[in-house]
């Protein structure tokens, strides 16, 4: 009983002062979520009266286009996930299986363009799409299609890179003992390397799925219509007014957007982590 | 496996995909062209020809694996980058938007002034018989009335037209009224159009019956490049930075101006305009203290918990899978929330403490909850790292260090902390990198406030470079993104040097060999 004492009690202690650290913002929400009174106010951290008000009011009001900014935000998200992956894997496969010249000068491109903060050529995205738009309505600022190819841009970098560490560990054997069986290069990716790294595909693709679905200056500046909103920026709105901060549907908002993000997170957590060493953050 | 995947099939199936996007580009280009938006044009003709021979011929193979990436890359990515750059090469900013012949035109129109009796006449919009535009003016009060062309003025005798009632001509021989239907298709030539009255002066419609005398002060002069007040005779003269200034006095500038290539003036106002560098230098420190308090904050508490719970403990796994939670939600909402947390008057946090902080109106407070907030956000990525870490570390080492007499603590400071920054350290840089350029805490918790801006500043207490330069680009009223860009590719160069360092030191290089 000493030696606990003296090793494991203050584990638990710190274990325990963190998770009420951790878990403190995330009560917090479910309190608001579930009372009546539609704000973050803080009378009492024991719930008075529960309510589903502000979950009923998610989904029925119909002031509150919620369940679209959802179907928008996932099918933005998931096509995002799948064209960058389906694009970034056939540039990753090559920087990482194949030789040719200007190998090195193209990996060095690719890691330098990344650190340019994205932010800063904002400005220089919003002419170029604006100015798409006035030939090309259904692509340029404003629209969804727009955004989706804006974000397909930005992936591009990431995912490359990110591949690029994944495929490096898948081990070469396989594709070089096709190689010597007379397969072609397009023959090894589709035959030999897809089928081997689909795991890692679909880990990835993923992983931009999070990315893309917690974007939100980008999705502010192209979706003003109410309708073609995603979740995140829809859900800012209902906080940002100076005197209409509706807490209450906002928390209610927040932890239903948030389920799929953790349990996608909590289900990849060894990849996620071995992606992160890998050298990116998540943001 | 090569049955499934016959040859003709895909080969079929490639040559469809390739038509497919070709044609949809092809008719891009095509209304590119049209609108005469020409540097688009050109780029998607050069993918289009790109596409073509990558997947039509053999020519390059691994070509044929990177086009649709490095498509999307240029596009999106290249593009942008190269745009800011050469963004802050110019005197790009709130009143010199627009290109120098508009700016001339706009400044023409400018200089249009009501002459000093602020003359007015009625009209009625015409043509003559050769369908030229006329007006058929009458000045009731003095009783004068003439046909006015654009370049010449015919004085009417009133016996030989039709005048009514108000004293004012309504039909003249030869003049032909425009009905309702035809003023309105010409309208907007009728609205720019000026009307001979004399030397100096012209009508222009102020209405549909209306006329007003006006005339020209400010003359362009395509031959000498200035404009010339005609009132006072002064000279406007192009001052080489998006303007033109008085000769006699250059602080008097036509408005508006244009977007000017001023080269690196943008850059040198960085360091020489002290209404830019102390902001700047303030910023810019904040940024280094927020960065590096952020990572050694994040850091620590994670090494703790990971210590912590370097052991096989009753409810580990129970611990961890709560510890993750906020780097495993959606951080924009987790930031709002803190946002919500931390209001002086009904937020959790001072309700928690009984205390009435103002957290967002005090510099020193504000500052405290930005990473306060930020060490919630990040501490248990550093907690999953450091607990990989400290599990990659051989127990052999410690052991060995602890038959030999060392105390718990030596064993820890001396072997297990040096060799765990050795693994972290790159991570470690990667996060400063991130955190140095962390946009979204600071925009979605603080704005960047508290900022005085009733003594002009426009950078806040917590406002990081990248969100200074974001108000600087993009807030209403003062936007100057010249110079916004110019800071941009100076935190380019700095990130990019943190980073190449942090790189150099993981020897990610060496995968380039």
């Amino acid at each position: 009983m000493k030696k606990w004492l003296q090793q494991d009690l203050w584990r638990h202690l710190v274990a325990i002062a963190v998770c009420f650290f951790a878990l403190f913002p995330i009560y917090l929400v479910f309190l608001s979520a579930l009372s009546k009174s539609g704000s973050l106010q803080v009378t009492s951290f024991w719930p008075q009266t529960l309510s589903l008000k502000n979950f009923h009011m998610l989904f029925t009001s119909p002031k509150i286009p919620y369940l679209i900014w959802m179907k928008n935000s996932i099918v933005i998200a998931g096509m995002v996930a799948v064209l960058s992956v389906v694009i970034g894997a056939a540039s990753a496969f090559a920087f990482s299986r194949l030789r040719f010249k200007g190998k090195k000068q193209g990996l060095q491109l690719l890691l330098l363009v990344q650190m340019f903060p994205a932010i800063l050529a904002l400005s220089a995205v919003y002419v170029i799409m604006s100015r798409v738009y006035t030939f090309a309505p259904h692509l340029g600022l404003g629209t969804q299609p727009g955004l989706l190819l804006v974000y397909l841009g930005g992936a591009m970098g990431v995912n490359i890179w990110l591949l690029k560490g994944f495929v490096d560990s898948i081990p070469m054997e396989l594709d070089e003992a096709a190689r010597v069986d007379g397969a072609s290069a397009v023959q090894t990716y589709w035959l030999i390397f897809v089928p081997l790294a689909a795991p890692v595909l679909a880990v990835v693709s993923l992983l931009s799925f999070i990315g893309t679905f917690n974007e939100f200056i980008l999705a502010r500046l192209f979706l003003v219509d109410m309708n073609a909103r995603t979740v995140a920026v829809g859900l800012q709105g209902f906080i940002s007014g100076q005197y209409a901060q509706n807490w209450g549907p906002f928390a209610a908002g927040s932890i239903v957007a948030s389920i799929p993000i953790v349990a996608i997170f909590l289900s990849l957590q060894k990849y996620i982590i071995s992606g992160l060493t890998a050298g990116s953050v998540k943001g | 496996m090569e049955k499934l995947f016959s040859r003709k099939v895909t080969v079929t199936a490639k040559y469809i995909t390739v038509a497919i996007v070709l044609s949809l580009l092809t008719l891009l280009i095509q209304s590119a062209f049209a609108k005469r938006e020409f540097a688009i044009a050109g780029f998607l003709t050069i993918a289009v020809i790109a596409i073509a021979i990558t997947y039509l011929t053999n020519i390059s193979i691994p070509m044929k694996f990177f086009l649709p990436g490095m498509i999307f890359l240029f596009a999106f990515v290249v593009g942008p980058i190269i745009y800011t750059v050469a963004m802050s090469g110019f005197h790009y900013q709130t009143g010199n938007y627009i290109s120098k012949p508009e700016s001339i035109s706009k400044i023409t129109l400018g200089g249009i002034r009501p002459d000093p009796g602020q003359t007015t006449f009625d009209v009625v919009v015409g043509q003559d018989s050769a369908k030229h535009l006329e007006l058929l003016a009458s000045d009731a009060g003095t009783k004068k009335y003439f046909i006015a062309t654009t370049t010449s003025k015919t004085d009417l005798d009133p016996a030989t037209i039709t005048i009514n009632a108000d004293d004012v001509a309504t039909a003249a021989p030869g003049f032909h009224a425009l009905t309702v239907d035809e003023r309105f298709a010409i309208d907007a030539t009728l609205q720019t159009t000026h009307f001979y009255y004399s030397k100096d002066f012209f009508i222009t419609l102020e209405g549909a019956t209306v006329g007003a005398l006006k005339s020209q002060t400010l003359s362009y002069s395509a031959a000498t490049d200035t404009f010339t007040d005609v009132r006072t005779g002064d000279i406007y003269k192009d001052n080489g930075v998006g303007n033109y200034a008085n000769v006699k006095n250059k602080t008097d500038l036509l408005q508006p101006g244009w977007r000017a290539p001023i080269w690196f003036s943008n850059y040198a106002k960085l360091f020489t305009d002290p209404q830019i560098r102390k902001p700047l230098i303030k910023v810019f420190i904040w940024t280094l203290i927020f960065a590096f308090l952020t990572v050694l904050t994040q850091f620590a508490l994670g090494l703790l918990v990971a210590i912590a719970m370097n052991r096989k403990l009753f409810g580990r796994r129970f611990y961890r899978s709560i510890i993750i939670l906020p780097y495993a939600m959606p951080s924009i909402m987790s930031i709002l929330i803190w946002g919500g947390m931390f209001d002086t008057e009904f937020g959790a946090i001072n309700h928690l403490f009984g205390s009435h902080v103002h957290w967002f109106q005090n510099a020193f407070y504000a500052r405290a909850a930005v990473i306060i907030v930020n060490l919630w956000l990040g501490f248990p990525y550093f907690y999953l790292i450091c607990s990989g870490a400290l599990q990659a570390i051989p127990a052999e080492l410690s052991e060995a260090a602890a038959i030999d007499g060392a105390s718990n603590r030596q064993v820890f400071g001396k072997i297990t902390l040096p060799l765990l920054l050795q693994i972290v350290s790159p991570l470690l840089v990667a996060s400063f990198a991130f955190n140095f350029n962390n946009f979204n805490i600071i925009y979605l918790l603080t704005g960047g406030g508290p900022s005085d801006t009733l003594g002009g500043d426009v950078a806040g207490a917590t406002d990081i470079l990248i969100s200074y330069t974001y108000k600087i680009a993009f807030s209403a009223g003062t936007q100057n993104l010249g110079l916004a860009s110019a800071i941009s590719v100076v935190i380019f160069v700095i990130i990019a040097s943190i980073s190449l360092y942090g790189i150099r030191r993981s020897k990610v290089l060496d995968s380039f060999k």
